[in-house]
């Protein structure tokens, strides 16, 4: 049977807005640049993530990857195999940032200088704590440079490749390794911060919040960073069943719900215009996500209520804010 | 009672029995159950576990926690240790009590997770910049985690330095059964010169900087003065069958383990072999080394490195024995037979010796 001849049912096109249309089709039928065979866990977000973002790179165009130290790296490059059809280049856990903004500057000087003339483009898939945490210091100097790299946060909330510590990115009442619930603890007694928000307070031309669940609508916002001349960041949530503690055929809909509760809205922010780029018509309750979770398990004990409060809340806040940003609401 | 207990998990114990009830962390393999261990330990003990951004960020609440008196640790391994290396020069120029655990792993760079020894330079000869030393302790059972770590915390605040604890990822992951100490009081002890609200006394200032070459040069001797107290009071190792050795291996941690069993092997089959196994690795225990060697015609030194406490060994023999070195790098351990093919070696004519003399 010819590959190209096959219409699956699941093909549809929807012309979104400004959205150019993608056919799932034509994906499929696209070289994968992160091929299979990696040793990334059945059921992780992460490499949906990252296929997702590579097939939205210009046609004809070279990619140069780097990758700090996580998950994805030490899954997908062990010496002396890569799962990568791209350059790679592999940075430790703070510097993903500078490594790439070097390899960047690097190829501007050659290419003034008419000894390169292919087309490259820069990516960096990052974790949550590599982007967050110890690697925010690096990224805010990419940002603020201006170099063309498009960096993606796979974001899993948490340190998954060292074995579930909280990170920045870890929201409240959270198990993790390092914030554990008992007596004295409730899980992370901090909210997550904004990192999204943060980048686009650099004023860069484009910066987005998207996730697995939504391909078509995270292949737009990673075609719109690698067309925007000068950075763009990309927060992907992309859940990890081992961390998380849900069972592994669900992450697409961990995902969905994440979106659909609101924790995890989807938006973007195009040289200073921010947008809605997913409307939830029909708000959930935060309760449908985190009870699907074994890392929110403790949060359903009755001593817990008011951290389940207080996270619903600083949901709704934040969602609120969101709203007000992409001109969905006016301030009352 | 003796406990089983994994390495890692022992450390944390210990420091919270030591008294100490502030620990700032960062993960990294093969560590990670330290501050794992301690997240749910300190808080039931009313202490704080706290995880920071970055190693750095980490290193500098240690100095904070220090100044202001009291009993405090960090763990990483090697690549986070390297970042920790500022603020452990800053802490050893301002003279601040702190214990620091280095489960160490294959380097250099990224390196790989797996054990190795090759920090041995980074640990022992201050590690960041400037002229300074750290004491470093090489436990190479959990047992003598547990009491390194709480012996760690009495050396640091007795001379007013950050201790290393220098093990290795083999360790931190070991299981073993443990006798645990008893638990001090989270006491931070007598501390006058601590930053702790000046009301009713002279104003304390702990800084590292001197920025008047008199002043620094002045600074500089009191802290040579004190690290040459602690070689004359610092020092510790373990001998083994060295009486009538003829052969004396010099290995330290997890290779000092191995290397005892390649003794044992040898001497069954006739071969004089023993082990110095030095325990304080700065200062370097050089006497006890010398009195190790009073039948012994040369010296093996075995390391998880290219050869790093060699040069040690080498300057407290000094040119009356040769030194051999064996060593594995990697991640990879030594076995005991690969040891006891190294001993035999040197038994064997000089001029059919493969052996390399180091």
């Amino acid at each position: 049977m010819n590959g190209k001849n096959v219409l699956f049912i699941w093909e549809y096109v929807i012309r979104e807005e400004t959205d150019v249309a993608i056919k799932l089709s034509d994906l499929t039928h696209q070289k994968e640049l992160l091929t299979g065979g990696h040793r990334m866990c059945a059921g992780c977000g992460a490499p949906i993530a990252v296929r997702q973002v590579l097939h939205a790179v210009p046609e004809n165009a070279q990619v140069v990857t780097c990758c700090p130290t996580g998950c994805l790296e030490v899954s997908t490059s062990i010496y002396p195999y890569s799962s990568w059809r791209t350059a790679f280049i592999h940075s430790a856990f703070e510097n993903a940032a500078a490594t790439i903004s070097g390899v960047e500057a690097a190829y501007r000087a050659l290419k003034k200088k008419g000894k390169i003339g292919e087309d490259f483009r820069f990516v960096v898939f990052g974790g949550d704590g590599g982007t967050y945490d110890i690697g925010l210091q690096a990224l805010s100097g990419m940002l603020e440079r201006g170099h063309r790299v498009v960096y993606v946060c796979y974001n899993n909330e948490a340190y998954m490749n060292t074995g579930i510590q909280r990170s920045g990115a870890t929201q409240l009442g959270t198990w993790t390794t390092t914030s554990p619930f008992g007596e004295r603890s409730a899980g992370k007694a901090q909210n997550r911060k904004d990192l999204t928000a943060i980048a686009a307070a650099h004023n860069i031309p484009y910066v987005a919040q998207a996730a697995i669940h939504s391909w078509r609508d995270t292949v737009n916002k990673a075609r719109k960073a690698f067309q925007a001349d000068g950075s763009a960041l990309l927060n992907i949530l992309a859940p990890c069943h081992r961390g998380w503690r849900y069972p592994m055929e669900e992450t697409v809909e961990i995902s969905r719900l994440a979106t659909e509760t609101c924790i995890w809205p989807l938006y973007e922010v195009e040289n200073g215009k921010w947008r809605l780029t997913h409307k939830v018509r029909q708000k959930k309750p935060l309760r449908e996500y985190l009870e699907k979770q074994g890392r929110y398990s403790h949060l359903f004990r009755p001593e817990n209520e008011a951290i389940l409060e207080q996270l619903q809340a600083f949901t709704d806040q934040q969602w609120e804010q969101l709203l007000l940003r992409c001109g969905e609401t006016t301030e009352s | 009672m003796r406990t089983l207990m994994k390495g890692n998990e022992a450390i944390g114990e210990a420091a919270v029995r030591a008294g100490c009830r502030c620990f700032f962390g960062y993960p990294i393999t093969p560590q990670n159950e330290i501050p794992e261990y301690l997240s749910g330990r300190l808080p039931e003990a009313g202490g704080v576990f706290l995880q920071a951004e970055s190693e750095i960020a980490a290193i500098n609440m240690v100095f904070g926690a220090a100044g202001a008196g009291a009993r405090v640790m960090t763990s990483s391994s090697g690549p986070g240790i390297s970042l920790k290396q500022e603020g452990i020069s800053f802490l050893a120029g301002a003279e601040l009590p702190c214990v620091i655990v280095n489960i160490m792993r294959g380097g250099p760079g990224l390196g790989s997770i797996q054990p190795g020894q090759a920090d041995y330079f980074q640990a022992t000869r201050g590690g960041g910049h400037g002229d300074y030393r750290t004491i470093v302790l090489a436990p190479c059972s959990v047992q003598e985690m547990v009491d390194f770590t709480y012996w760690a915390f009495e050396l640091a605040d007795r001379y007013r330095s950050p201790v290393l604890v220098l093990a290795d990822g083999v360790l931190g992951q070991l299981m073993e059964p443990v006798t645990l100490p008893p638990e001090l009081k989270p006491d931070n002890g007598n501390k006058p010169w601590a930053t702790t609200g000046c009301r009713g006394r002279k104003r304390n200032v702990i800084k590292s900087l001197y920025l008047n070459p008199e002043e620094l040069e002045a600074h500089n001797k009191k802290l040579q003065e004190k690290f040459g107290l602690m070689q004359r009071e610092v020092n510790r190792a373990e001998k083994y069958r060295v009486e009538d050795a003829e052969t004396v291996l010099v290995a330290f941690g997890i290779s000092a383990r191995i290397s005892m069993a390649a003794v044992e092997a040898v001497r069954e089959e006739g071969i004089k072999a023993g082990l110095l196994r030095p325990i304080t690795l700065w200062p370097f225990p050089e006497g006890i080394l010398q009195s190790s060697l009073p039948k012994a015609k040369k010296v093996l030194v075995v390391e998880m490195s290219a050869g790093q406490m060699v040069e040690d060994v080498k300057l407290t023999v000094s040119g009356k024995l040769p030194v051999y070195f064996y060593g594995r790098t990697g991640g990879l351990l030594p076995s005991a037979e690969e040891i006891q093919t190294q001993i035999k070696l040197l038994e064997v004519k000089v001029s059919e010796r493969s052996l390399c003399q180091a």
